[in-house]
């Protein structure tokens, strides 16, 4: 019965305002109409010529003022009440309704009026905003840097006010896990604190750009994207060692390689002419993806899986286009063909890759191409044993014979343990064939090598190879790659792109909250030169960044994401954040940059119940002592088929597909990971020892000392009278309980101070557990 | 539904959509966590169910359904002679076996009999199975695309064989929410085999979320001090000692919530509860010395072993009686390529008697009534031997083209067979149900109409059917 009532409701309005719908507000299609026909049309009614019904297409204005098949007018322009597209929506005859009851898509009485009103304004259509060319738009002259400009013009026009700016404590310690996901020390605080001469914020944001940890911290969410891992991924999931390609990444951030020669040296590196080591390793990021030594695999169909695997992410990383989906068939909603994901397919089919890894042989060379990485000493030791060889073939004894089997063994040895990485190479092209639904011995029509039709061109003078791509990608005709990058970069910042989907800038992701904003900030990003540095120094130095994130309740109710920028970001850092800070505020991080994975503290038993325990040196976790224990968390081994348990407990992905968001998630899993895993208990320990031996003679002086190094701040009384009876409950107890303290205080390998007093120590160490555990810790205020 | 569970409903959206003038502060503690862990989707769900928990009873590896449930009395006279072409025709077999000159008959050496009202045929191998035959469903025409372990087994698990597709548990703790608010969702177990079977790797990605938030995620269960993952205490730190820290942890955040009045810190104050609540639930719960002997009689020698496929059975009766929703056993060591009679007599041994056991003691307790079993692996296993055939011993290739497992419980029409497979098992000749049609079926008996648990992910709709499935409506009561 509601139902009925709406529809005549709906009717009524209509009928009502028929003549003046065409002069109300201007309805613009990307806004407000685009997005309906592509949820509730396009399925039937859009790209896809497979599944058109009827011979409709939707997408497109000519075709949708066409005469149908059936002899129906969908879109009579400015005369809504010839258009069957409004009959068909409004009426109640279940056969004649559109869209059709068994789609389970509804339309609400507001999307049919403000169709309704798009056609009686004439029903003009926009190309879709993601693939027009970035126009700079002019900036507004509401405030002096841009960013604050753009974001005021929206606030007035929704009368909101911007937040003040947030207090310089709140501020050092936001940039700085920001910029180089890691705390600011007391020092640092002190520093900017006292700093009150102009620019003070603008040098603490360059020293922060220029750290060696700033390359870290950008290379999380790049790993992420690139689905970097340790390990194959299929089945027995052993280990690969690419890390070459992760500390590439990081010295690239840390460089401020331009964007554009970024791209291309991962992309095509090792076309470049007179391509460097560098940048051969550099193309690493293509053979990121998971390999399959299952002993039954059929080679073709798992090429057929890599190569598609890398249109995919090669497409979600720099066009945040779903590409994935053309793979069987064209898209549903977004204008991409098959034969585009076919042709994209073409670039990277040359690669001397085999299909199926060799199980046989050692891990980590089972998947060719590969680059050997031999160190200095490497490569000395092997000449050494290489002259012993020569020297002892000479002697015919028996012990000369011994010696050489010997030498042989260990020439092997050491040649197996040289570090190798995966990269691309450009092998004899293989025959590309658009897939048949994308299975893969189904080959249709044969392609060759092009760029999506939607896309510009692209240039003569390129080549049709993966260099071609590369420089098609960042061409700065191409709408796409600027647009998407900084995007993400507003995401790391403010936590929700302007664009919400990150991943998909078609006609079903979300469009952007502020179009003008993203395309001045594209249009700056190229005209710097790809600088990246830059364009993060331009976000977090406008007012926008720097305002505080408290809520009131009215403005919570507003806008509950932040999405209109009426005050400063407050989101839980990733994962990695939360341990390495944790590791920072103790005094254990290993500062150490780059290098073989390492396995730090694991839960015993998780590799025995999945893992094949046949043959497989895997087959448990073997945890590193000293140093590996306390490195950052992105050097952390990461096995795809079982991920470190507290780094999935915090949202991570499995990295087995490129990942552009990572859910938050807050939930009891990672509150029992920060209480009770060995890493945490480890790191209160020593963040106890900090207290005791640095924090002065007083209780207070202690705690404050403690709860700055976790949170940057001073604690207020409130607070300090929780801390200290807290503290002094504990001691209490830890004195009555040597036993108990004493238990405690062995929880992980890193050592203490001998002398200090063990029931101190017991109580300070539940202190600092609890100030790591606090929200506000393992939160971006 | 939910446009965008990507970003998860938060409370700070819940707070968002519901704004009416309350206050935040009044809201949030309206938003207790028992609330929201029973909360499923909206509309969730579509129809009353049958069933409001599954236990999923995995077989990793493939059981050989030639050997169990699958009788071809007619093969015994095919001993060794060559799979006629005319049955394999020309479909791709893997690389394991593509290579094999011939591909010689081998006929179980196992006898089979009729059992129950139903007159089910099943092997010797299953003799505690078999007392259960008239609760079950045995379906003899399952079948898949895939071909190998890890994609077969991701395909079974989240309807896609490429990674990255939420699993069934992950959709259900989606739709459904949790029952119990002490305890997770969506729980895994995992097994090894007793014998010397090819144990093959299972991935996290298996129970994992895919695109749903990851606190729809499995949690895994496992035998030893940590039941799951950090839940003990360090030394040292007593229950009292914790609750007087969590208090503490508490009351500095409340401060903190009273300066930001985000709802988030509420929400992370409310997530702490829970875990200290999850200290003492879940030991309750893994603790089986309570359990009288007459329990561990039925479920088995390997029941007293903590970890073994027994003693998890044990668990999943006791994760069933707490209202959790799905609960998921893996046992590994099915893949027989080679010494099948040998390893599947260890693997039944391992599996037979828990699994009997345990839908017996649901059955008596009044919990079968609304919780589905299903028992089964991700793809079959050959006909035609793979290495060397004797009189005794052979070996089996996988077999996606069909397969038999079982369901029972809630809604299930019992004593029934369904579908039909040809003279030598290789293909299907009657009633085909593929994986995409267990799981719409499986979700029917749940409330939940397979075609309307949708969530958008770049921009695309996704069901744990994708495009396909129909119900089974020969396995409906």
């Amino acid at each position: 019965m509601p139902i009925f009532l709406l529809v005549g409701l709906t009717i009524t309005v209509l009928g009502a305002h028929a003549d003046e719908s065409a002069r109300g507000p201007k309805i613009e299609f990307n806004r407000d109409i685009r997005p309906i026909l592509s949820d509730a049309c396009f399925h039937c009614h859009g790209p896809d010529k497979n599944t058109r019904e009827s011979g409709l297409r939707l997408d497109l204005r000519d075709e949708a003022l066409k005469e149908s098949k059936l002899g129906e007018r969908p879109i009579v322009p400015g005369k809504p009440e010839l258009s069957d597209l409004v009959r068909r929506i409004l009426t109640d005859d279940t056969d004649e309704q559109m869209p059709p009851p068994k789609a389970h898509k509804v339309l609400t009485a507001a999307q049919k009026v403000v169709i309704r009103n798009w056609i009686a304004q004439g029903a003009e259509y926009q190309m879709h905003w993601a693939y027009l060319p970035i126009q700079r738009p002019p900036v507004p002259t509401l405030a002096p840097h841009p960013v604050d400009a753009f974001i005021r013009q929206r606030l007035a026009s929704e009368n909101l006010q911007a937040a003040e700016e947030a207090d310089k404590v709140t501020l050092i310690r936001r940039v700085t896990l920001d910029l180089i996901g890691l705390p600011p020390t007391p020092a640092e605080v002190d520093a900017f604190v006292n700093d009150a001469a102009p620019g003070a914020y603008e040098r603490v944001v360059d020293r922060l750009l220029a750290s060696p940890h700033y390359g870290e911290r950008m290379a999380v969410d790049w790993l992420d994207a690139a689905r970097y891992a340790d390990t194959n991924g299929y089945q027995v999931d052993r280990d690969r060692t690419p890390y070459a390609w992760r500390d590439w990444v990081i010295r690239a951030f840390n460089e401020n390689k331009r964007f554009d020669q970024f791209t291309i040296e991962q992309i095509a590196g090792d076309l470049l002419p007179n391509a460097t080591l560098d940048q051969r390793i550099a193309t690493g990021f293509n053979r990121n993806n998971m390999t399959n030594e299952e002993g039954g695999v059929t080679p073709e169909e798992f090429l057929a899986e890599y190569t598609a695997n890398r249109v995919e992410t090669t497409a979600t990383v720099w066009l945040a286009q779903t590409f994935n989906c053309t793979r069987c068939h064209d898209h549903k909603f977004d204008p991409l063909t098959q034969r585009d994901f076919y042709s994209l397919k073409a670039f990277f089919h040359n690669v001397s890759e085999k299909g199926v890894g060799d199980y046989n042989g050692p891990a980590n060379v089972s998947s060719p191409p590969v680059l050997a990485l031999p160190t200095q000493e490497d490569m000395a030791r092997i000449a050494a044993i290489k002259a012993g060889i020569e020297t002892t073939k000479l002697d015919q004894s028996p012990a000369a014979i011994d010696r050489l089997a010997a030498l042989t063994k260990s020439l092997a040895e050491t040649e197996a343990a040289i570090p190798v990485t995966l990269v691309m190479d450009d092998a004899t092209p293989r025959d590309t064939f658009i897939l048949l639904r994308g299975v893969f011995d189904k080959p249709g029509e044969k392609v060759t090598a092009a760029t999506p039709l939607v896309l510009p061109p692209m240039r003569d003078d390129l080549p049709r190879n993966r260099l071609g791509l590369a420089r098609w990608l960042v061409d700065p005709a191409n709408p796409l790659p600027a647009r998407v990058t900084v995007n993400r970069f507003w995401q790391m910042l403010f936590g929700i792109g302007l664009v919400r989907t990150a991943e998909d800038f078609g006609s079903q992701g979300e469009p952007p909250s502020h179009p003008e904003l993203i395309d001045w900030l594209a249009s700056e990003f190229i005209s710097s030169g790809w600088d990246m540095k830059a364009m993060i120094r331009l976000l977090v130095t406008s007012a926008t960044y720097r305002q505080n994130s408290k809520l009131t309740p009215a403005a919570h109710e507003r806008d509950p994401d932040n999405r209109l920028l009426a005050r400063g970001p407050r989101f839980r850092l990733l994962g990695e954040f939360v341990r390495d800070q944790a590791l920072a505020a103790s005094g254990l991080l290993v500062e150490k940059i780059g290098g073989p994975s390492v396995k730090p503290y694991h839960p015993p038993g998780l590799y025995e119940q999945v893992v094949n325990q046949k043959d497989n040196p895997e087959a448990t976790y073997t945890q590193d002592h000293g140093e590996a224990l306390h490195r950052r968390s992105l050097y952390t081994y990461w096995k795809r088929s079982v991920p470190n348990p507290a780094m999935l407990l915090f949202d991570a992905p499995f990295r087995e597909t490129c990942t552009l968001r990572r859910p938050r998630t807050n939930t009891p899993l990672q509150a029992l990971n920060l209480l009770n895993d060995p890493t945490y208990v480890e790191a209160s320990r020593l963040l106890a020892k900090r207290m005791l031996v640095e924090g002065g003679e007083s209780i207070e002086s202690r705690l404050t000392h403690g709860f700055r190094l976790v949170t940057a701040r001073i604690p207020n009384p409130a607070e300090m009278t929780i801390l200290k009876s807290s503290l002094e409950r504990t001691l209490r107890e830890f004195q009555a309980d040597p036993a108990g303290a004493e238990g405690l205080l062995k929880v992980g390998e890193a050592t203490t101070d001998a002398k200090l007093d063990m029931a101190s120590l017991a109580a300070y160490t539940i202190l600092a557990s609890t100030l790591l555990n606090l929200d506000e810790t393992v939160t971006k205020e | 539904m939910n446009p965008n569970p990507f970003l998860d409903m938060t409370r700070r959206q819940f707070l968002g959509r519901a704004g009416s003038g309350i206050g935040v502060a009044a809201l949030a503690s309206l938003l207790n966590p028992q609330l929201f862990a029973a909360q499923g989707s909206a509309g969730i769900p579509h129809f009353a169910p049958k069933a409001k928990r599954v236990i999923w009873l995995t077989q990793a590896g493939a059981p050989s359904q030639l050997d169990l449930f699958d009788y071809k009395p007619g093969l015994r006279d095919q001993y060794d002679k060559d799979l006629p072409d005319s049955v394999r025709n020309g479909q791709r077999v893997t690389g394991m076996t593509s290579g094999q000159a011939r591909f010689p008959i081998a006929p179980s050496i196992f006898t089979f009999k009729q059992y129950g009202q139903a007159g089910h045929w099943l092997s010797e191998l299953l003799p505690h199975t078999a007392r259960l035959a008239d609760d079950l469903c045995i379906i003899r025409s399952m079948n898949t695309e895939a071909i190998n372990h890890d994609p077969a087994m991701t395909m079974l698990q989240t309807g896609s064989q490429v990674a990255g597709r939420p699993s069934f548990g992950s959709w259900m703790s989606y739709g459904l929410g949790s029952g119990n608010a002490d305890l997770p969702a969506f729980v895994v177990m995992i097994s090894r085999p007793s014998g010397k079977g090819n144990a093959q790797p299972l991935h996290e990605r298996m129970w994992g979320s895919g695109f749903l938030s990851s606190r729809y995620q499995g949690v895994r269960f496992s035998p030893g001090k940590d039941p799951v993952l950090f839940l003990t205490n360090p030394p040292g730190i007593t229950n009292d000692r914790r609750r007087a820290m969590l208090d503490d942890v508490a009351g500095l955040n409340k401060i903190r919530l009273d300066s930001y009045q985000d709802p988030e810190i509420q929400a992370r104050i409310d997530q702490y509860e829970m875990a200290f609540r999850m200290q003492s639930s879940v030991p309750e719960l893994a603790d089986l010395s309570k359990e009288p002997v007459s329990v561990f009689e039925r479920y088995g020698p390997e029941s007293r072993k903590p970890g073994t496929y027994a003693a998890n059975c044990i668990l999943a009766r006791r994760l069933a009686e707490r209202g959790v929703r799905f609960i998921q056993l893996y046992h590994r060591g099915w893949d027989q390529h080679g010494d099948l009679p040998r390893d599947i007599r260890t693997q039944c041994y391992d599996t037979d008697q828990p699994s009997a056991a345990l839908v017996e003691e649901l059955k008596e307790r009044g919990l079968l009534e609304d919780t589905l079993v299903i028992w089964g692996g991700e793809f079959g296993r050959s006909v035609y031997s793979q290495g060397q055939l004797t009189a005794t011993n052979y070996g089996r290739d996988h077999h996606p083209r069909c397969f038999s497992l079982w369901l029972t419980g809630g809604g299930v029409k019992r004593g029934t067979v369904i579908g039909e497979t040809d003279d030598f098992s290789y293909n299907i000749i009657k009633d085909p149900v593929h994986i995409h049609d267990l799981n719409a079926t499986a979700l029917h008996l749940l409330g939940i109409d397979h075609t309307r648990l949708i969530v958008r992910n770049q921009g695309r709709d996704y069901r744990l059917t994708d495009v396909h499935g129909t119900v089974i409506q020969n396995a409906l009561a």
